[in-house]
């Protein structure tokens, strides 16, 4: 115990105190006062280290007690997460910017080195010059444009064209990538395609277009998140939506980790191939109840639950509730806009700031 | 001064007090400093407007057009101090000789990490301190002298023991300290170079092709030159060309230089399988291909959290991990 552990116990004190004028303070600024003061006021003999208390490095017990008659319930939630897939739509600014960008690049760099890419006098040749006739520049996404011409400054695009947007992009580009030939190897015979490219995926699924919250396959884009219905909710209330929630088991002296992987299991079966991400939770949530359920046999009171939340991904498979051990009903895997929509005030503010922006 | 001035004390206090004494309502309050009107507020060109607006055709009908030397900022070829007239613009302007166009796209390796890699990384790295239950401070880096003879007064503090360098600090990882790329070498050494030139403009056009940046060429005693770039992608490297490599076992894991820096080298046939040297792999005289060394540094302060952010990546590593 040290000279700043004096200070703060004063402070906690001070703040507790309702004859103080002082607004109370939280844990997290009085432990900052707390080393602001050992920092400041302290010698360097009395900055000794300060040693966790022995119960923190102890197995975490299944009831954590702050007085011998104080417990909560422990329970771990799983923010089971499927990553985005797919990059984001950009902004009109970064389309604009990078197709000026593109253009200013023609515009300064040295010619194309065409014959080490094209040997002379072959067809790959002669379709090269076919298609630079065209375009006029080795760029093939950056639409008609010859950046060596005396129009070469004349780089803006108008009001209303589409050449920075990725779709046209991706025209020009498989528009580019079909080869045309003369039939026969005649130099006279008809123009045909000789090579169809395939087209890229649709960005937009069937899922997203019927709405299957269910689907794994919605919202490529979005990171989506695993949310439950049904079972037995927080504080003993009604359960609306929210993660998949459950006590640490007590026999088995349960670690979070491994907690986590059983909850995963017991909610959506062993059809998915899932990866908690490291064995410490992400963030942690008290909840008192209004009335403490005082235990007389075992000589304690039950304040509230402590919901701690473990990050997941699903890499493959799909939940299936059929056989899971919490009496859940349906699930939705949603996005984090979607969240907030979704859960309860209490339940959204819990999480909303460790949820990444995609 | 201010005392001097009255008025200028008179005209705060005013101030203080209306602000005081009024709640916030949106542009009536922010009004007393900022004006309320907006560029963005600005209607856009009209139908008509943009149907006329051609520029090639505005510039056509000027009857003479001007010299470039009336629009164009020639920028000076050599700097003449910072007393002179003449300027260079700063490297992000494009009138500079500096200036280098880009970027042309935001990546999709980017993008993960920023979405998906950072925070798991995070996750696995964060060290959790409850309130009121800091980490003390750690014991001395560098050692002192026992004292015992007479000359130890005044001398600087001995290197740790075994090494004469002192290893980074891994200081604790939060938010702000992700570890995350922050360049990649490709270095090639050409012993071949010193007896045939055609060695070196090979091995520089195969770097250039990979990397997009410009090969730059270190000479060494006895006319050994090797080649030093600092640009490139790894998702080529990860996603196409490790996993064409037959029998593959990965990265070695005792690669590192202790401080997040992992490198490892690639053979002349996995060179060629690269998809910028295949696509006209007929270009290059087979036998001067040249093998290539890829060092890829982090911002991570040691070898493990590197190799944790390079396998996020996708890149494999085997055998011991030494760090």
């Amino acid at each position: 115990m040290t000279r700043g552990h004096d200070a703060l116990r004063l402070l906690a004190r001070r703040s507790k105190s309702s004859t103080s004028t002082t607004p109370p303070l939280c844990l997290t600024c009085l432990s900052t006062l707390h080393a602001r003061l050992t920092h400041t006021q302290a010698s360097p003999l009395e900055t000794a280290p300060i040693e966790p208390s022995p119960s923190g490095r102890a197995p975490p017990a299944l009831t954590s007690t702050t007085s011998p008659s104080t417990r909560y319930l422990l329970k771990a939630s799983i923010l089971l997460s499927r990553p985005p897939l797919l990059t984001r739509p950009l902004t009109p600014f970064e389309k604009s910017h990078f197709l000026y960008q593109k253009r200013l690049n023609e515009r300064l760099v040295l010619p194309f080195t065409r014959y080490f890419y094209y040997q002379r006098g072959t067809p790959e040749e002669a379709e090269w010059k076919r298609k630079m006739k065209e375009r006029k520049t080795p760029a093939r996404d950056i639409g008609v444009y010859n950046a060596y011409g005396e129009e070469g400054w004349n780089d803006e695009v108008l009001v209303g064209e589409r050449i920075g947007e990725p779709e046209e992009q991706v025209e020009a580009l498989l528009r580019d990538a079909e080869k045309e030939g003369r039939e026969g190897a005649d130099p006279e015979g008809a123009v045909v395609k000789r090579e169809v490219v395939e087209r890229p995926m649709p960005r937009v699924t069937e899922a997203d277009r019927v709405g299957d919250l269910r689907s794994l396959n919605r919202k490529l884009e979005r990171t989506l998140y695993l949310v439950v219905k049904g079972g037995e909710g927080l504080m003993g209330e009604e359960a609306g939506w929210r993660f998949p929630t459950a006590l640490l088991e007590k026999s088995r002296q349960e670690s979070l980790h491994t907690a986590a992987e059983r909850i995963i299991v017991q909610t959506g079966g062993v059809n998915m191939n899932t990866w908690v991400v490291g064995n410490m939770p992400i963030v942690h949530n008290v909840y008192n109840y209004k009335h403490p359920v005082v235990n007389k046999q075992h000589g304690f009171e039950l304040r509230g639950e402590k919901v701690f939340f473990m990050k997941a991904r699903i890499l493959a498979g799909q939940a299936n509730l059929t056989n899971n051990k919490f009496g859940y009903e349906d699930f939705q895997w949603l996005s984090k806009e979607e969240l907030q929509n979704t859960f309860s005030a209490r339940d959204w503010n819990a999480v909303k700031t460790i949820l990444p922006e995609r | 001064m201010l005392q001097a001035a009255p008025w200028r004390r008179k005209s705060y206090q005013c101030l203080y007090s209306t602000r005081k004494t009024s709640t916030f309502n949106g542009m009536t309050e922010l009004s007393e400093d900022v004006v309320p009107e907006s560029s963005l507020q600005v209607p856009g060109p009209s139908e008509e407007h943009i149907q006329r607006f051609n520029p090639i055709a505005r510039s056509k009908r000027r009857r003479s057009q001007l010299p470039p030397s009336r629009y164009q900022f020639r920028p000076p070829r050599y700097y003449r101090g910072p007393l002179h007239p003449h300027q260079p613009p700063p490297p992000s302007s494009p009138a500079s000789r500096l200036f280098v166009p880009g970027p042309f796209s935001l990546p999709r390796l980017e993008q993960t990490y920023h979405s998906t890699l950072a925070p798991d990384l995070l996750t696995l790295m964060y060290t959790h301190h409850p309130p009121g239950t800091l980490p003390g401070p750690s014991g001395p880096r560098l050692r002192s002298w026992d004292g015992s003879s007479p000359y130890h007064k005044n001398r600087p503090l001995r290197a740790p023991r075994g090494s004469p360098v002192l290893p980074l600090l891994r200081r604790p990882i939060t938010f702000k300290n992700i570890p995350r790329l922050e360049k990649i070498h490709v270095h090639s050494f050409l012993k071949d170079a010193g007896v045939d030139m055609q060695y070196l403009h090979v091995a520089g056009m195969v770097l250039q092709a990979i990397t997009n940046a410009r090969a730059k060429v270190f000479k060494a005693k006895h006319s050994i030159a090797n080649f030093h770039l600092r640009k490139g992608n790894p998702c080529a490297v990860v996603e196409v060309v490790m996993p064409r490599i037959k029998e593959y076992k990965g990265v070695s894991g005792r690669s590192g230089d202790s401080s997040g820096d992992i490198g490892w080298g690639f053979s002349p046939e996995i060179v060629g399988a690269f998809p910028e040297v295949e696509i006209n792999y007929d270009a290059y005289p087979p036998r001067m291909i040249p093998g290539i060394d890829i060092v890829c540094c982090t911002t991570a302060t040691n070898d493990k959290d590197a190799r944790l952010l390079l396998s996020s990546m996708g890149v494999p590593f085997y055998g011991k991990h030494i760090n």
